[in-house]
């Protein structure tokens, strides 16, 4: 709690920091002194989430922090005091002196309720591990349920695969363009392929129940025509008129294929304190 | 007391029957054969008259006054030449087979005059084959209760003469449609539609011959429809020799209420055939449509027709085989069980079978 506090605090702060952008040249180095206290891995100033589902959420946070000596971070805040979401995640992992080892090695989540913004900060061996296209893959899986409001599930989401991610950078190839984790089928799909399967099934046992009856009406007399009876006075087919319709074919201009094209790798900037940081970002 | 007809061997006296193998008159007992020609003029008596009908146009052609006071019994008495039993037969039977002595008869006023039939096509299949068919039938049916097909007794299996109306008619027809012809194709980013609508009339006529209506109230309209067609090419103008062994029937439904039927399936064909010579067109619906019957002729046959009925679980299923083609049907009853089980197990599989290849696609 009392490190929750702390968090809060500099959070605080840092939006001031935001506000007197001038005069805020000591606070920050005043901020930056403290870099090596532990700060929680759970900032949540916005208050998205109950207390249970912070409880949980810094426990998973912690053990994989921990198991993987590697900082996962999620930062929420009202709004960003006019820093953009790139500067006040970098300037956040810096401050509150999030990493692990040397190269404070590190992964941090930033969601500012304001304009709705997401951003991820990586460091050090973060960089490695979370590719831009690594970076773009995760926030494919996560930003669905942010959007809809489940901050709970989005977190989990988010520190699963950031688990995923860490471990599988420790083969020395981490996930980049070409090489993606698999994806996985929803068990929900149990229930459409069972239905699709009942309702083909259903089909075919209908026609073969068909055959039991064989007793119909019949509606024509077509066996009973005599060949080449059929003689046409009239026959005519009369040009009436023509219309043209058009219509502007929507073509995708493909500017969206990139993924492909796209070569592998992070790329990285340097934070307003000097550290290296590499990361992504948007809207949710 | 009605006229019976009986058939005797003339070599040994036992009951003779028409046998549709060798298509000839055939003795039982001692074997002796002999076609149908020569086997009615040894029974003398009989007039050879040729009264082919064939009225055109009217349809009120030929009054019923006939055979009303036949209506007035439901029953008939006859009594047999052989053993003088009696035999009750229902109003409209034309042949039955003596139940003291196994006499063939066939009672010959119900075939006589107006009634008498213009045609008739002899049974070219017989009893066995008729078995055969109904257990061919029987294979290849999913759902069919197995207790049905292991039981598989046939209570009663008959081979009936059932009356027909045959219908010839020609058909006019004037029919209009609205056909659309449709080209698409692009060009740059815009893609044109062409609709060319076309005004398209057709009148002409197209004839039907031997439309068949059965004109028996015993007899079910869907199941004699379900065994059609016959071919005319084989029927033989009629003989009541022919009926000897078989069971047969009088019409008991007019003409007049037959062609009714008929008219309505030659109207369909008549919708179908000329629509079939509206061609290369995307989309065509009839306007305006206006079909009648030019000139129609009628006939009276008699066309032989297998029946086996058989009691499942206190319900009754009738079978009937085309006596000419072989061609046979009859519902059967359906395994609800079975059929539900068959539903679940494949639904279950081709389900787990689906979400199997999903994740094949997404791991791949």
């Amino acid at each position: 709690m009392k490190r929750q506090m702390r968090a809060v605090f500099f959070a605080i702060l840092l939006s001031l920091i935001g506000v007197l952008t001038v005069s805020a040249e000591e606070d920050r180095t005043h901020v930056g002194d403290e870099q090596n206290i532990a700060v929680s891995r759970l900032v949540d100033e916005a208050d998205l989430l109950t207390d249970k589902e912070e409880n949980d959420l810094l426990e998973t946070l912690d053990e994989i922090s921990e198991r993987q000596q590697c900082d996962v971070v999620i930062v929420t805040v009202e709004g960003l005091g006019g820093k953009t979401p790139e500067e006040y995640a970098d300037d956040f992992y810096d401050y509150n002196g999030y990493g692990m080892g040397k190269d404070r090695d590190g992964v941090l989540l930033l969601i500012s309720m304001e304009e709705r913004d997401w951003r991820i900060s990586t460091c050090g061996y973060g960089i490695t591990a979370f590719t831009d296209a690594g970076i773009e893959y995760i926030s494919e899986k996560f930003l669905p349920s942010l959007s809809d409001g489940k901050y709970a599930r989005a977190f989990e989401k988010f520190a699963k695969l950031c688990d995923d991610f860490l471990t599988q950078a420790k083969t020395g190839e981490p996930y980049d363009v070409g090489k993606m984790p698999k994806g996985s089928v929803s068990p929900f799909w149990i229930f459409g392929d069972l239905g699709i399967g009942l309702l083909a099934a259903y089909i075919v046992a209908c026609s073969k129940k068909q055959k039991l009856k064989s007793v119909t009406n019949k509606i024509t007399a077509q066996d009973y025509t005599v060949d080449g009876s059929l003689m046409l006075r009239v026959n005519t087919d009369r040009f009436i008129n023509k219309t043209v319709t058009q219509r502007r074919i929507e073509r995708n201009t493909g500017n969206s294929s990139g993924s492909s094209s796209r070569s592998g790798g992070s790329s990285t900037h340097t934070s307003s304190s000097g550290v290296r940081h590499g990361g992504g970002g948007g809207k949710f | 007391m009605s006229d019976i007809m009986e058939y005797k061997c003339p070599s040994c006296g036992g009951p003779m029957e028409f046998d549709s193998k060798t298509q000839k008159m055939k003795c039982p007992y001692c074997g002796t054969e002999m076609d149908v020609k020569n086997f009615q003029d040894g029974q003398q008596e009989y007039q050879n008259g040729d009264h082919e009908k064939t009225d055109s146009g009217s349809w009120e052609a030929v009054g019923s006054g006939q055979w009303q006071e036949g209506e007035k019994e439901k029953m008939r008495v006859y009594s047999c030449k052989s053993c003088g039993g009696e035999i009750i037969a229902e109003e409209t039977t034309g042949a039955t087979t003596c139940p003291f002595c196994g006499n063939r008869v066939v009672m010959k006023e119900q075939f006589s005059g107006e009634l008498r039939p213009d045609y008739l096509i002899p049974f070219k299949l017989d009893k066995k084959a008729a078995k055969e068919a109904y257990h061919r039938h029987l294979k290849g049916k999913k759902f069919l209760p197995k207790i049905f097909k292991q039981e598989n007794h046939i209570d009663e299996i008959k081979g009936i003469y059932v009356p027909f109306w045959l219908f010839d008619a020609e058909v006019g027809a004037n029919i209009s449609y609205n056909a659309d012809r449709v080209r698409v194709w692009e060009s740059g980013d815009i893609e044109y539609t062409e609709r060319e609508h076309f005004e398209v009339q057709r009148a002409g006529n197209i004839s039907f011959r031997n439309v068949p209506t059965d004109c028996s109230k015993k007899m079910d309209d869907a199941l004699m429809e379900s065994i059609e067609p016959y071919h005319f090419s084989d029927a033989v103008p009629f003989n009541p020799a022919y009926l000897a062994g078989y069971v047969a029937d009088r019409y008991d439904v007019e003409k007049e209420q037959c062609i009714e039927r008929a008219k309505r399936r030659m109207k369909h064909s008549t919708e179908i055939a000329f629509r079939d010579t509206v061609q290369g067109y995307h989309s065509v619906t009839p306007s305006h449509s206006n079909i009648h019957i030019v000139n129609a002729k009628y006939r009276y046959v008699l066309y032989p027709v297998w029946l086996l009925n058989t009691k499942w679980r206190g319900k009754k299923y009738i079978f009937a085989m085309n006596g000419q083609t072989g061609k046979m049907v009859g519902n059967l009853p359906m395994d609800k069980n079975a059929f539900w089980k068959y539903v679940g197990a494949w639904g279950i599989g081709i389900g787990a079978v689906l979400y199997a290849l999903q994740w094949i696609i997404v791991l791949i």
